[in-house]
């Protein structure tokens, strides 16, 4: 079963396309602050406020680009 | 008691470990946790790339640009490659149009890789080996610099001088 779910793709819906990127954005934010942090104890709070950040700037760029898509003469 | 001094790291040895195995780099430069952290998340990203697009995700003769990205994963990249490898030798003998169609008729069902999960898996397992190309950089760079271990916490250094500004006590 676990071979098959390797092989073949898996069917998905456009919709929740968008909603992956956050796993992507996770798994980015994790590597980047393994590497840059100066002391391993910083990364937990480090990568949450990144994390935070990238939330935040992608949610703020999903408004923007809805409201041109939206409003745009 | 003596303290063994200990050898400065070999830069190319270091990018060699980190090409092959993830986060290996950081580990053989005494940064085990680290590497750990990187073995396990650039793992997960791209075999999860794999799940979610299946033995199609790496493909070395239609997406070039994203294969040469997929291989920097290492041992993931080329396990991943053998698999397609062997589908695309599986499918090599038997008549048909598409390689979905070639597939259903190999008994393989179907695995013709189509957007949306064609972007996302690709997506997932090109970034994990870029995000390992940021590792083998960093690897580099800290066995340039000569650095083993994590660095030390500096309280007991003393604090650097900030300098007098000019004509600042006249």
């Amino acid at each position: 079963m676990i071979a098959a779910f390797f092989h073949n793709p898996i069917t998905m819906s456009s919709n929740s396309e968008l909603l992956l990127l956050l796993p992507l954005c996770a798994a980015v934010g994790l590597i980047y602050k393994t590497i840059r942090v100066e002391y391993l104890s910083q990364l937990p709070r480090e990568y949450v406020k990144l994390l935070a950040y990238m939330a935040f700037g992608l949610v703020a760029l999903c408004v923007l680009l809805w409201a041109i898509h939206t409003y745009w003469p | 008691m003596t303290r063994q001094k200990q050898s400065s790291p070999i830069p190319a040895l270091a990018v060699l470990l980190a090409c092959a195995i993830p986060g290996a780099g950081h580990v053989y430069l005494g940064r085990a946790k680290r590497g750990i952290i990187i073995f396990l998340t650039i793992t997960v990203l791209f075999w999860s790339g794999v799940g979610v697009g299946g033995v199609l995700t790496v493909d070395s003769q239609k997406e070039k640009w994203w294969f040469v990205a997929q291989m920097l994963t290492g041992v993931n990249g080329l396990a991943a490659w053998q698999r397609q490898k062997q589908t695309y030798k599986a499918l090599a003998n038997v008549e048909g149009e598409t390689i979905d169609d070639k597939a259903v008729k190999a008994g393989l069902g179907r695995i013709e890789l189509v957007t949306p999960a064609e972007t996302v898996a690709r997506a997932y397992s090109g970034v994990a080996g870029l995000l390992n190309l940021m590792c083998i950089f960093d690897a580099l760079m800290l066995s340039i610099m000569g650095a083993r271990g994590e660095p030390r916490p500096q309280e007991d250094q003393p604090k650097p001088k900030v300098p007098a500004k000019k004509g600042a006590a006249t």
